[in-house]
């Protein structure tokens, strides 16, 4: 009697794992009909109907997760490059699907109708916020940590608050090689709890040989409240830290870089130790910020037990996410589309651009959606004062977003010519605009922004045929 | 003419954009020809509050706001009240709004001293107010203040303060009585972040004018093209109202 009982069970569990798994599906397929992508509704629906459902295919997958504030999506792609050049078959979320009910789609689709996992590894970035129960769902045997900075004040609220967040991720993955960034000084007290092995990476020297002047989101000590020192300063409050009232340092990284050698505007040059080895190292990316990044999917490929000569080679032609500068041309004239969204993003797309001695074009694209976030106080926290350092260099400014007149402000205020600025609220109009241009355009859009901006050059322009 | 301010605790009171205040008022003083010097008083350094016309006092984190509490412990808050008794004039936004006040309780019950200076209290809250918002500027009720408030504290004003405003959108001091902020003397005290002066030129000019005016008797601010301004305001006002 018992037996046949049991045998119920599951045929009723897998059932309820099936509808979910079609349903869906389905819903995916309509949306897309209807060329609407990149929702929640799919995977919401399914977990309704089976909250077990991502737990149930995440079992057979062996996955990294990448979390924190900056650098989620550049270093997943980091890493799924490795992975691939390692030669696991490997899927991964889109930048849009890292909330729980994105990643269950995302789980979905790589799964057969009887929830068993087409491909055997994953590489997921998970929204902070999030990343609790889904940790908790995929039990990742590698978890990326980061930083952690003031960003979407209005909905993730204080950096300690994210910060404990993150911690509670870790605690749901006891068993995970823990990989996080020596030079933050608020990420590395995640180690305090880890109970498996962890894996340091930063950066052992300044990055900017001139830098935007900004706000550091950690200047007390998260331990005791003294007052941080630093021997140097990569940019935000990373670098070597030390409190000089209680001890509180820098963990000596594992992975890590020694030199910045060249940092061109199409990639950068560094020396890299990965396993005990110095490498040259070419990251695919330009932007000092992608330092980091290319650290942090280091120190996770090590974890995952790739070769560090893998690594060195994946690094060196792995393809950049969506907005993050992306290189397309539109009638002739080269665009990048670069995603800003907090004020440290921002400043380090800033450290990158004012640092270019061509003449160049912007236009800088701030919505203030939910996903935006609806407060945009943060353009004052942005040095956007070094915009108008680069004189000549910068030809126009078009403005646009659900914010532009706010923006058109800040940069009145940053002593940008009001005569070089322009707002355009109309998307094609504002490609048109950018088009026109001479000299090449930095689009810069908060992510509503880019994902209307993306759609419409879709559309319009059949982007993906000469996208990068 | 020449104006010092004085940015009280900027390593700790930074969070919501509140040096785009300070960029305003420096600006709008720098275009009419007006010196001025910003002077930052962070936890440790001392203040001698004579040195300065104008104090600026942003909001912050709770983590911050304990190193805040010691450093307030000190010589710093009786400079800070005799200032602002002696009709200093000084902008204070939601955090260092509260800190102004007699005390913040939070929602279970725990209860910490703060400076005393103006009559009013907060009381946490579980649920944050938190949006785009605007209310009447008492001091000029032509004029409509928009702002972004962020606070999980509910502020009553005792007799001894009026509010800065009346609510015309949000919830301002505590969601329930319609007021906004806090005047008392020559201080201004908000909610209203995001940055407030940029979009608000003439609460701006008026706190300029006010502290000028302590320092000179007498003090005229020539009107300055406000196209850029005027758009912003009137932008969100056009959304919210």
């Amino acid at each position: 009697m018992s037996f046949i009982h049991k045998s119920d069970k599951l045929t009723c569990m897998r059932l309820r794992t099936f509808i979910a798994l079609v349903t869906c599906r389905m819903i995916r397929r309509i949306l897309h009909l209807f060329g609407r992508g990149g929702t929640n509704l799919p995977g919401t629906v399914a977990l309704r109907i089976d909250k077990n459902l991502l737990k149930t295919l995440a079992e057979g997958v062996t996955a990294i997760a990448v979390t924190g504030t900056n650098g989620k999506t550049t270093t997943s792609h980091m890493i799924e490059q490795i992975l691939i050049d390692a030669g696991y078959d490997v899927f991964t979320n889109r930048a849009g699907a890292n909330l729980i009910s994105g990643i269950t789609a995302t789980y979905v689709e790589n799964a057969t109708l009887g929830g068993r996992p087409i491909k055997s590894a994953a590489v997921i970035e998970c929204d902070e916020a999030a990343f609790g129960a889904v940790s908790e769902a995929i039990s990742p045997k590698v978890i990326v940590a980061t930083n952690v900075f003031r960003d979407q004040l209005d909905r993730y609220g204080e950096v300690t608050h994210t910060l404990g967040k993150i911690r509670a991720g870790i605690a749901n993955s006891p068993k995970a090689t823990l990989c996080i960034n020596a030079d933050d000084s608020l990420i590395t007290t995640l180690a305090d709890n880890a109970e498996a092995e962890v894996v340091y990476y930063g950066v052992n020297v300044p990055i900017y040989k001139k830098r935007v002047h900004e706000i550091s989101d950690a200047p007390y000590c998260v331990r005791c409240h003294g007052i941080y020192r630093y021997d140097y300063v990569t940019f935000g409050h990373l670098g070597g830290f030390y409190c000089p009232n209680c001890g509180y340092k820098r963990h000596e990284p594992d992975v890590f870089v020694t030199e910045t050698v060249a940092m061109g505007s199409e990639n950068t040059d560094v020396r890299m130790v990965i396993a005990g080895r110095e490498y040259p190292v070419r990251i695919n990316l330009p932007g000092g910020y992608n330092i980091y990044n290319a650290c942090a999917a280091a120190a996770a490929g090590t974890a995952f037990g790739v070769e560090a000569e893998t690594i060195v080679h994946a690094l060196g032609h792995f393809t950049g996410g969506f907005g993050r500068m992306e290189k397309f041309t539109v009638d002739g004239t080269e665009m990048r589309m670069i995603l800003i969204k907090n004020p440290t993003a921002c400043n380090q797309v800033l450290n990158f651009l004012s640092n270019i001695e061509e003449p160049v074009a912007f236009s800088i694209v701030l919505n203030d959606r939910d996903a935006d976030s609806t407060d945009i106080s943060w353009i004052w926290d942005v040095d956007f004062e070094q915009i108008a350092k680069m004189g000549d260099h910068l030809k126009a400014l078009y403005l646009s977003g659900t914010r532009a007149e706010e923006m058109a402000m800040r940069l009145k205020y940053a002593d940008v010519p009001v005569g070089k600025m322009k707002i355009i609220k109309d998307d094609v109009k504002l490609i048109e605009a950018c088009a026109e241009s001479s000299y090449p355009v930095y689009l810069m859009p908060t992510y509503t922004a880019m994902i209307d901006l993306r759609r419409m050059l879709t559309k319009r322009y059949g982007l993906k045929a000469f996208w990068h | 003419m020449k104006l010092n301010i004085c940015h009280l605790y900027p390593d700790l009171l930074n969070l919501y954009g509140d040096q785009g205040n300070i960029i305003c008022m420096k600006k709008r003083l720098e275009w009419r020809h007006i010196d001025v010097t910003v002077t930052l008083c962070g936890a440790g350094d001392p203040l001698n509050a004579g040195d300065y016309d104008l104090f600026f006092i942003g909001g912050g984190q709770d983590f911050e706001q304990e190193v805040l509490l010691d450093d307030l412990k000190g010589a710093k808050a009786q400079a800070v009240k005799s200032a602002i008794e002696d009709g200093k004039t000084m902008l204070a936004i939601c955090g260092g709004y509260q800190m102004l006040g007699h005390y913040y309780k939070t929602w279970d019950g725990k209860q910490m001293d703060y400076l005393g200076a103006l009559d009013l209290y907060t009381e946490g809250h579980p649920e944050r107010m938190i949006g785009n918002y605007v209310y009447t500027f008492a001091d000029d009720p032509s004029v409509k203040v928009v702002g972004f408030e962020n606070h999980s504290g509910k502020t009553y004003l005792g007799s001894g303060v009026s509010p800065m405003g009346t609510m015309l959108k949000g919830y301002g001091n505590n969601g329930e009585d319609g007021t906004e902020g806090a005047r008392y003397k020559n201080v201004f005290a908000t909610y209203s972040h995001g940055a407030l002066l940029p979009k608000n030129p003439k609460v701006c000019d008026l706190i300029l004018k006010t502290a000028l005016e302590y320092k000179y008797g007498h003090a005229e601010l020539s009107p300055l093209d406000d196209a850029a301004e005027t758009a912003a305001h009137d932008a969100m006002l056009g959304r919210l109202l």
